[in-house]
């Protein structure tokens, strides 16, 4: 059963597949099975534990259900045209027991179902942040609570959100192969082992308990990390976040750019402030970040910056084949490990200002 | 023998029932192929009406139809850039009806990719003329620059496309530009039964203006003073006197670009 996203043009894969033993005994321990996009980014081993790691539905969540999360993650990739995520969610809702024929009703029209008001406000939600993100935040953050979620409920359907907006970005800009997963409920042996993966899905799945958050962070975010205190999204996102700066692909200073041209992108005004102020300790004067922000160049940035700043312009609203076009030419002047580097701080990027937009909205 | 036509009877219902069920389950699988089939073109239409209007009015478009009345718009600051071939009238004498239109179409599609890779949305072609817009479809806090670089690339791509029409004869094209940024009401605008998203407000009339100026400078590309001060330094700018255009009280003062630097 062909799924509607099928006919989005999508390009070969930038990056060559590196297996990971490791890195897919720690997805299988996680996720109870392993997620063929993990390959794809293995060389920049805090992208692909981010993507393990930060998956909602493996211990993160405490008030949001996971079905409604699995539902967030359908609608918000649908609407970023994500082949392979989109794919991989309707296989994840298939194997733990919605028939293909409801994914198909709920696809067709889902304001339309025959869904809850509450489900049916929190995907408009969703759809509303991946459609316009920030400038609706404010607005979106209303309605949501209207309909009855709480603060904490709230949060959470923003991580589903951002997150699925962070994954989706870094499927396709790496243009991961999505026909495999595509044809994945039509195959004869995954009918027949259905039951049996669904069981295995279903035994890893785990609802969200209390974790404290260790350490204080100190970096662009920490105030959103801050946010999700108690909950064990904190730790979580404080992790990645961490693991992404220590990183070595790219520096501090270029990962900053890229995040505050995002942030300016987006019209995220609980983000810009953050970022700009540490911009200014990594030597760059309020007078270059402004220029930066306002033309994406500046003379002060080096060769890698200034194409990575006009990069991370690209991630924000786009088409799939083209902006997989476009990161395949930094392949000429980047490594495979820069490269990856930059698709996973630019996807990172964009579903944090989602998030902050709804967390961090003191109005 | 009674025995045997009951059984005989059973049989045949049996079979008649099963043939029915099995029709029935053929008739479910090509319904749900069609539906299948008109969801992906649903959702195709959908991808390519994203491309002409903002996706919020797409999506309110999906959801509520469009009902006469309902007008789907925003205020916003947007940049209006205005094309037109230069010496138009001319060259439609000159060139028979058939290969004026495929001149035309030609220029036109050079013109659009040259928009659409900078971020800009063609929203309507006017006889020669082309009106693009920058930060409609979607927030663009770049948009003079995207425009001024859209224009650089409209006469790169007009040079390449002349050096194509010489080789097989034909007069050169040439282009104004004019480019202005400035705030006005964005949205569906037409009858009942067509409309399109479009921009409404004097911009786009400045941005018209500015480029019949083109003419009086001998330039091709002119942006307004309100543009110029969006515009990132490293393009190259030289001021024009201000001149008096239709339909705008005060003296418009206009810079011609001449290239972009680094």
């Amino acid at each position: 059963m062909a799924t509607i996203l099928e006919r989005v043009a999508w390009e070969p894969s930038l990056i060559d597949p590196a297996p990971d033993r490791a890195l897919e005994a720690y997805a299988r321990r996680k996720w109870g099975m392993n997620n063929p996009a993990l390959r794809y980014f293995a060389p920049v081993p805090w992208l692909a534990r981010a993507v393990v790691d930060l998956h909602p539905e493996y211990g993160l969540l405490m008030h949001v259900s996971h079905r409604l999360a699995g539902l967030l993650a359908l609608v918000v990739s649908q609407e970023n045209s994500c082949r392979f995520c989109y794919a991989a969610t309707r296989v994840m809702l298939w194997t733990q027991g919605l028939s293909l024929t409801r994914i198909q009703q709920l696809e067709h029209d889902l304001t339309r179902a025959d869904l809850s008001p509450t489900t049916l406000a929190a995907l408009a939600f969703a759809r509303s942040q991946s459609r316009s993100g920030p400038p609706a935040a404010h607005e979106a953050r209303d309605a949501i609570q209207r309909a009855g979620f709480s603060v904490e409920s709230m949060k959470e359907l923003a991580f589903v959100v951002g997150v699925t907006d962070f994954a989706n970005r870094a499927t396709t800009i790496t243009a991961v192969p999505a026909r495999g997963m595509e044809r994945m409920p039509g195959r004869w042996h995954m009918r027949l082992l259905r039951p049996l993966v669904g069981r295995l899905v279903r035994s890893r799945l785990a609802r969200g308990r209390p974790a404290p958050l260790d350490r204080v962070p100190a970096y662009p975010y920490a105030a959103l990390v801050k946010a999700y205190e108690g909950s064990p999204i904190a730790p979580a996102l404080g992790r990645a976040l961490e693991q992404m700066w220590a990183s070595p692909h790219l520096t501090r200073r270029c990962k900053l750019l890229m995040l505050a041209v995002v942030a300016r992108g987006l019209g995220c005004d609980a983000c810009v402030p953050e970022i700009g102020e540490t911009l200014g300790s990594e030597g760059l004067s309020p007078a270059v970040v402004t220029q930066v922000l306002t033309h994406l160049d500046a003379p002060e940035l080096d060769p890698v910056e200034r194409l990575l700043v006009a990069f991370a312009r690209e991630t924000i609203w786009y088409e799939p084949a083209p902006l997989q076009r476009r990161a395949r030419a930094l392949r000429d002047h980047l490594s495979s490990e820069q490269v990856l580097e930059a698709i996973g701080v630019a996807a990172l990027a964009n579903g944090l200002c989602r998030m902050g937009a709804i967390v961090l909205d003191s109005r | 023998m009674s025995r045997f036509l009951l059984w005989g009877t059973a049989l045949v219902m049996l079979v008649v029932l099963a043939g029915a069920l099995y029709r029935q389950w053929r008739r479910n699988q090509r319904l749900e192929a069609q539906l299948e089939a008109a969801a992906a073109d649903l959702q195709h239409l959908q991808e390519a009406c994203s491309r002409l209007a903002p996706a919020g009015v797409v999506q309110r478009l999906v959801a509520d139809g469009v009902a006469p009345g309902v007008q789907a718009a925003e205020r916003k600051v947007v940049t209006a850039l205005f094309a037109d071939v230069v010496g138009y009238t001319a060259l439609g004498e000159r060139l028979e009806p058939a290969v004026l239109a495929r001149v035309l179409n030609g220029y036109f599609q050079r013109m659009s990719d040259a928009i659409h890779e900078h971020r800009g949305h063609v929203s309507t072609f006017l006889g020669d003329g082309i009106l693009a817009y920058f930060g409609a479809l979607q927030p663009n806090p770049w948009q003079c620059d995207d425009a001024v670089r859209a224009a650089l690339a409209m006469r790169a791509a007009m040079h390449d496309y002349n050096a194509e029409l010489a080789k097989e004869g034909l007069p050169p094209l040439a282009v104004g530009i004019g480019i202005h940024r400035g705030p006005g009401l964005a949205g569906l605008i037409g009858s009942r039964e067509r409309r399109e998203y479009g921009f409404v407000g004097p911009t786009v009339n400045m941005a018209a203006r500015v480029q019949t100026l083109t003419r009086t400078h001998e330039v091709d590309i002119l942006v307004t003073d309100a543009l110029r001060t969006g515009l990132d330094s490293r393009f190259v700018l030289t001021p024009m006197p201000p001149e008096m255009v239709k339909g705008i009280a005060e003296p418009v003062v206009t810079y011609a670009v001449r290239e972009a630097r680094g």
